[in-house]
């Protein structure tokens, strides 16, 4: 996916005048953060959960490369073939390669985030082949040549009348007006391509060192379609899924799709190891599986690690209060809110993110409701901090921080000036004590006022107090 | 009981009635109340700009201020999430600096946190008779449990609590964030005050002055001339005029 | 250098080890998965797994009816199409082939399901009463797609192959068939989607309806 994320600000100012969006926006959160708030309150233990959860995904990501080896070992073993690939570039390749070889004509997809990150579409599309999404949300975005917003609901910028608008056209269908119906016509419409597609891609959720077995999590039932019916299956995921066993699944499984909207459990699991055998009616001949870096081990061992722990709920941003506002796309890459904001810089580089750790007040409700307990704030100031050591912001920024910085070490001086700046300031609040506009924080006096010093500091107020006092004494 | 009081920086500039709020509450229970003249700021508007250096210098400038004190309390939990959590659990994990930050950030206590909790004060001088609605600022809730402590202060205050819908959700205030972000920081300030308007409350309450000049400064540009917004301490301790 | 080699050998940089990994470490990690730790189990896992279950199907919307007998599920399966008036046709796993069909009026085929079949019936290796989830294991006799690619799913269920949690499913499946097959699904209820604008709409891509019929 191309990256957008360089003009976040720009984008989120559109996004915050965007009524279809910040409808759609406001009926999500109310779904998402309440069903969440639900599904937790049943599990009474549930912090138990979370600090094992992160514990097991901290021991797989501090011996990474023994677990991928020992889940690599296991998948041959069943049949399937392990690629590697260091890059996006590399992934995109191999991929092209076995639908090349396997003269592959048609493509299932079920939703796949490393295949939006590495742009897979466009490569396979480019070569001739004709790819169809089968989750819902990304059919829809598909039709409508948009990236998702969201990872785990993709088309929630989307309005039904949109969606009715896109089918209509894309369907040579009457326009419908209900929810169901165009579910239903989506339905029809993606059967055939299930059943004719040569080869079905999906991601995984988890991969498990035990058995060579990829996971994949759904609703709709579309992952087992696309790993079952086609002759061949190809899943793209991240090094750092990898879990050590299916106990470990079942723990993940507790947290992963209660956070996400608040079901006890999802619809689908599907576990897939090996291909088919040769009395079985369906299943793949072949299994490729390709394992992605793409940015993933520079985060290994690193202040950043715990990131790698994410199990891609999406939690964070359906709390974030930055996200709730301006909606997924404004992120301008794969991954939206807190995580985006700690993983986009990562993967793309943060000369071309720089505004995304900056985007958030730290009030901390997205660490609150990690179900792996990723301390998403401080990776955030993490970011921040490198971009203050490599003189990444603007000019004026870093110049207000170095002043503040000379004058709070001084206290002298520091009194001096607060008391001339709560003079000044006072005196420009004016009768009703309120500054309507100041040149340098125009940020905030573009949509607030500023409530006016009183004119007086403390310090200074205490100080001649206790000056009487003695006096007095 | 010597008990140093930290005086954030948005309290000394903007509104020093806090501070002398905070001052009186504690005195008024008793404590021989410390105030070092020298005091600055926490550092946590460098840590958050990722100026890591400056953060430290004044934390132990912090540090060497109020060591001496029996406790130390700050009328915000933003300030003394700083010296509780980040200084401790951060800036000088495995330092040699640490034992001494751990000790401080022990004994450092969040005013509301403080008078309710070790002080246990029950008679307060406010009377305020009106009705309120409480903001509940993200650092002091979600890092250090500030939650019931200021509206019980409140309510044996006399002040009737009309609770707003999201009450813990960010105002929008966030340090620099309001000024970098500003369209964003102020779309989230005008969610905040539609559910204040809601709420139909005489007065805004909350526990951390980045956050009230925020939700003041939005009020006003939009004409709400009328609902007053002050910190706890200057309610509780009948200092809202 | 492979790009396997280049990965693990900047995983191992990153991670401070020299060297590959070694014997010993991959030792370690086999002697982890041997272990097959379970985590911490909320309260109602520990609940009664058959009463449990039947709550959760509820949740669901998975329907569920109990027989007497395993004899009586053909005259079940055919109350149930008619109440949903449906055609009493059927693509079911072979193990099902042998139950009295014909007087029951249902005509039962067991074959590869083709994409107009409407009603699949499938049986399972077991079922988890925290979620009331049913596990199936795809094999030749048993295809995976009949329990898909139908608009309604009937699930015979075994009440004494209800088992609490998933781990208990797990551990079953690795003392009565070791490793878990190619096909390994745990179905929870009929499939859904709520893509659009967030409304729940039951029906997606899998089954519109899943019936259990609980056995003993």
């Amino acid at each position: 996916m191309q990256v957008q994320s360089m003009h976040f600000k720009q984008t989120a100012s559109t996004k915050l005048n965007d009524a279809v969006l910040q409808k759609a926006l406001k009926k999500s959160k109310s779904k998402f953060v309440d069903g969440r708030a639900l599904g937790v309150a049943e599990v009474d233990n549930w912090e138990d959960i979370r600090t094992y959860a992160a514990a097991l995904r901290d021991r797989v990501i501090d011996n990474l490369d023994a677990y991928l080896i020992e889940f690599e070992r296991n998948a041959i073993r069943r049949g399937a073939q392990v690629h590697w690939a260091e890059t996006a570039e590399e992934a995109n390749a191999i991929v092209l390669g076995i639908a090349q070889k396997n003269a592959v004509k048609t493509i299932t997809k079920s939703k796949s985030m490393v295949t939006e990150e590495i742009a897979l579409n466009g490569t396979l599309i480019g070569a001739g082949i004709r790819v169809m999404e089968t989750d819902l949300g990304e059919y829809i975005l598909q039709l409508a040549d948009e990236a998702p917003s969201h990872i785990v609901a993709p088309a929630v910028h989307k309005s039904k009348e949109q969606v009715a608008e896109l089918f209509m056209n894309a369907h040579h269908k009457p326009r419908l007006t209900d929810i169901p119906s165009m579910t239903r016509e989506a339905r029809e419409q993606l059967r055939s391509h299930f059943l004719g597609a040569d080869m079905g891609i999906s991601g995984a959720n988890f991969i498990v060192a035990e058995t060579g077995t990829t996971l994949t999590v759904t609703n709709e039932g579309n992952a087992d379609l696309v790993t079952t019916l086609p002759r061949i299956h190809c899943v793209v995921t991240g090094i750092e899924k990898v879990i050590p066993t299916m106990e470990d699944f079942a723990t993940l499984i507790r947290l992963l799709p209660r956070s996400a909207i608040g079901q006890s459990i999802v619809n689908y699991l599907t576990l897939t190891t090996g291909v088919k055998a040769p009395d079985e009616s369906d299943g793949p001949e072949q299994m490729h599986i390709v394992l992605v870096d793409a940015g993933r081990t520079k985060l290994v061992g690193s202040d950043m690690k715990d990131m790698l722990r994410c199990i891609r709920c999406g939690a964070c941003m359906n709390h974030c209060p930055v996200y709730q506002n301006v909606g997924g796309h404004a992120y301008g890459w794969v991954y939206p809110g807190p995580m985006g904001s700690v993983l986009t810089p990562t993967y793309v580089g943060i000369e071309n993110a720089g505004d995304l750790p900056n985007a958030a007040t730290f009030c901390g409700e997205c660490q609150v409701v990690c179900p792996v307990k990723i301390p998403l704030p401080d990776l955030m100031r993490k970011w921040r901090e490198r971009q203050f050591d490599m003189k990444l912001r603007p000019f004026g920024e870093r110049a207000a921080i170095s002043l503040w910085g000379f004058f709070v070490q001084r206290p002298r001086l520091y009194a001096l000036a607060t008391r001339i700046g709560a003079r000044v300031a006072s005196m420009m609040g004016g009768e009703q004590k309120l500054i309507h506009s100041l040149p340098g924080i125009d940020g905030w006096t573009q949509g607030r006022d500023m409530p006016a010093p009183a004119g007086e500091t403390f310090r200074e107020l205490y100080a001649a107090k206790s000056a009487a006092k003695q006096v007095a004494r | 009981m010597k008990v140093g009081l930290f005086i954030t920086c948005l309290v000394d500039l903007v509104r020093p009635n806090i501070g002398f709020a905070a001052l009186k509450l504690l005195e008024d229970a008793g404590c021989e109340v410390i105030v070092p003249a020298s005091q600055t700021c926490c550092g946590q508007p460098g840590y958050n700009s990722g100026a890591r250096d400056i953060a430290k210098t004044l934390a132990k400038k912090v540090l060497a201020e109020f060591k001496d004190c029996d406790y130390v309390v700050a009328p915000s939990g933003s300030c003394s999430g700083q010296m509780k959590l980040h200084v401790v659990e951060d800036l000088f994990k495995g330092e040699p600096e640490e034992a001494e930050f751990r000790a401080l950030a022990a004994k450092w206590y969040e005013l509301s946190d403080f008078l309710v909790n070790v002080l246990k004060s029950e008679k307060l001088a406010g009377k305020f008779k009106g009705t309120v609605t409480y903001h509940d600022s993200c650092a002091g809730l979600r890092e250090l449990g500030i939650k019931t402590q200021p509206r019980a202060l409140l309510e044996t205050s006399g002040c009737t609590l009309n609770e707003m819908q999201d009450a813990e959700k960010c105002c929008g205030f966030g340090g620099t964030f309001s000024i970098k972000l500003g369209e964003i920081s102020t779309r989230m300030a005008e969610n905040k005050c539609v559910n204040i308007g809601v709420a139909g409350a005489d007065a805004v309450v909350g526990g951390d002055l980045g956050c009230l000049l925020n939700i003041e400064g939005r009020l006003r540009r939009n004409g709400d001339m009328k609902t007053k917004v002050y910190h706890f301490a200057e309610v509780v301790a009948g200092m809202t005029e | 250098m492979s790009a396997r080699e280049n990965i693990l050998a900047r995983i191992r940089g990153q991670t401070g080890k020299s060297g590959a990994t070694s014997e010993g470490e991959l030792a370690a990690v086999h002697a982890h998965i041997a272990r097959h730790l379970r985590g911490p189990l909320p309260s109602f896992a520990m609940h009664d797994p058959q009463e449990h279950f039947v709550k959760e199907c509820g949740r669901l919307s998975t329907t569920l009816t109990e027989v007497a007998d395993l004899a009586d599920v053909p005259r079940e399966v055919a109350r149930y199409i008619a109440a949903q008036s449906l055609q009493p046709r059927c693509v079911g796993w072979q193990e099902f082939s042998t139950l009295d069909w014909q007087s029951a009026g249902i005509q039962f085929d067991n074959r590869a399901t083709k994409p107009d079949d409407m009603i699949g019936l499938t049986g399972c290796f077991c079922a988890i009463g925290e979620t009331g989830t049913l596990l199936l294991l795809g094999a030749s006799a048993r295809p995976k797609t009949t329990a898909l690619l139908p608009e309604t799913h009937i699930c015979i269920v075994k009440k004494s192959r209800i088992v609490p949690t998933m781990e208990d499913a797990f551990a079953l499946m690795r003392n009565e068939i070791g490793e878990p097959p190619r096909a390994t699904f745990f179905v929870s209820g009929p499939s859904r989607t709520a893509d659009i604008e967030q409304t729940i709409v039951i029906g997606a891509h899998g089954p519109y309806r899943v019936h259990v019929i609980l056995v003993p």
